[in-house]
């Protein structure tokens, strides 16, 4: 259905059923880019030219780090409403195909069925496990050899590494808390690297453990919350800090654990 | 001659991580390639700096500013949010080792007592793997803060 496009000046020709049906339109893409990693400014910047794609006069959004809160105005009425953020793993292609559909819905305006429907047909795409455990192996591998580690090192990194992804994924599977997920992973991580201190495996031992660990970096949440803080979002930028604080703690109380209970001497 | 071929080696090996997580952050397949260019660019720039005897933190920084730069024009051409490439990107550069580093002679610290050599270990570790973060980050965000100015959106 085509909204009818000729407006009086000042005169909304909007009635408050399709106006609600907008908001939720709208609030349903600023949820999602919350919930799958995209930076403050962003979400702000796509929902309102979505919004006014869609017929909106313009667009109010109030972020905090778990829920937002958006209202609609068109001429002198407004309709406002809250959602809650669930926390997902972050997912970039979402965030890319929402874009997409911004794009379009701006090239077409006040076409609101085109992007109901192209929302419900985004995927979430994810790469297979048989293929990101390898690369993440080879990825923290290749860490060690960057740091110079020898190749029996490199080896056990290798392994150390592809067995935490498929932990991480297959907690991650079963909905475990993310915070859990870390700490489990970065044990396993430790227990599998300090293979390189058995009979002296290899030689660089402590550069083994600390990349295998390194699958671990909570890099989507630091580089966010500091581009949020910058660009003058404080609070999304303390809460999305505050979580990747913790991320990384978790992950060092799983490597204590795992190093307290080898006794590794690796100092 | 030797050099530039270690250098290219080592600007490959970067690549790698830089794709691995790309795809733990899921990005599209199209953009793959160019996480992985900028994984290279981002670490080859920075070991050309690093042996030009500049310090780490401000060859980090230069690098980060740098693949913040091209992730505009990538992301214009490519229509997609600069993120997509630029955090996997920065990835090989984290200062994974220095905070480890810190972390074990904390550790030791609480088990064997504070020593001159645990105390001044943790304070240097400590302070390199946040002055690298922060230069990451900073760089990263320079960019963007410009065009901020401009009311224009970059895509």
């Amino acid at each position: 259905m085509i909204l009818p496009i000729e407006r009086k000046k000042g005169f909304p020709t909007i009635s408050k059923e399709e106006q609600t049906r907008i908001t939720t339109v709208v609030v349903r893409v600023a949820a999602m880019l919350l919930e799958y990693g995209a930076e403050s400014r962003l979400i702000e910047q796509l929902s309102s030219r979505l919004g006014v794609a869609l017929g909106c006069t313009s667009i109010e959004i109030s972020l905090i780090p778990s829920a937002i809160v958006l209202t609609t105005l068109i001429g002198d009425s407004s309709v406002t409403t809250t959602r809650r953020a669930h926390e997902q793993p972050i997912n970039m292609s979402i965030v890319h195909q929402i874009v997409a559909i911004c794009i379009a819905a701006e090239q077409n305006p006040r076409n609101i069925m085109m992007v109901e429907r192209s929302l419900a047909n985004i995927h979430a795409n994810p790469y297979p496990t048989w293929l990101i455990v390898p690369i993440i192996g080879l990825s923290c591998a290749a860490f060690s050899h960057l740091q110079g580690a020898d190749w029996p090192g490199f080896w056990i990194t290798f392994l150390a590494a592809s067995v935490g992804m498929m932990v991480r994924r297959a907690l991650s599977s079963r909905n475990y808390s993310l915070l859990i997920v870390f700490a489990f992973t970065a044990f396993v991580c430790t227990l599998i690297g300090s293979l390189a201190f058995y009979h002296d495996l290899s030689s660089t031992g402590r550069i083994v453990l600390s990349s295998s660990v390194l699958l671990l970096v909570p890099g989507f949440p630091y580089i966010n919350s500091m581009l949020d803080a910058f660009k003058g979002y404080i609070s999304m930028g303390w809460g999305r800090w505050t979580q990747a604080t913790l991320l990384t703690l978790m992950s060092s109380l799983g490597i204590m654990l795992a190093m307290g209970l080898l006794d590794i001497k690796g100092w | 001659m030797m050099e530039w071929v270690s250098l290219l080696l080592d600007a490959m090996w970067a690549a790698i991580p830089a794709v691995g997580f790309g795809m733990i952050f899921n990005v599209p397949r199209s953009a793959l390639p160019l996480c992985a260019l900028g994984g290279a660019l981002t670490y080859g720039l920075r070991e050309v700096l690093l042996h030009h005897h500049f310090s780490i933190e401000l060859s980090t920084f230069i690098a980060a500013t740098a693949i913040g730069i091209i992730g505009v024009f990538w992301s214009r051409r490519y229509v997609m949010p600069r993120p997509v490439y630029t955090v996997p990107s920065i990835i090989p550069m984290i200062p994974g080792t220095y905070a480890y580093e810190m972390m074990i002679s904390l550790v030791s610290m609480n088990t064997d007592g504070v020593t001159d050599a645990l105390l001044s270990s943790f304070i240097e570790n400590g302070l390199h793997a946040v002055s690298i973060l922060f230069a990451i980050a900073f760089g990263l965000v320079l960019p963007s803060m410009y065009y901020t100015k401009r009311k224009q959106p970059i895509i």
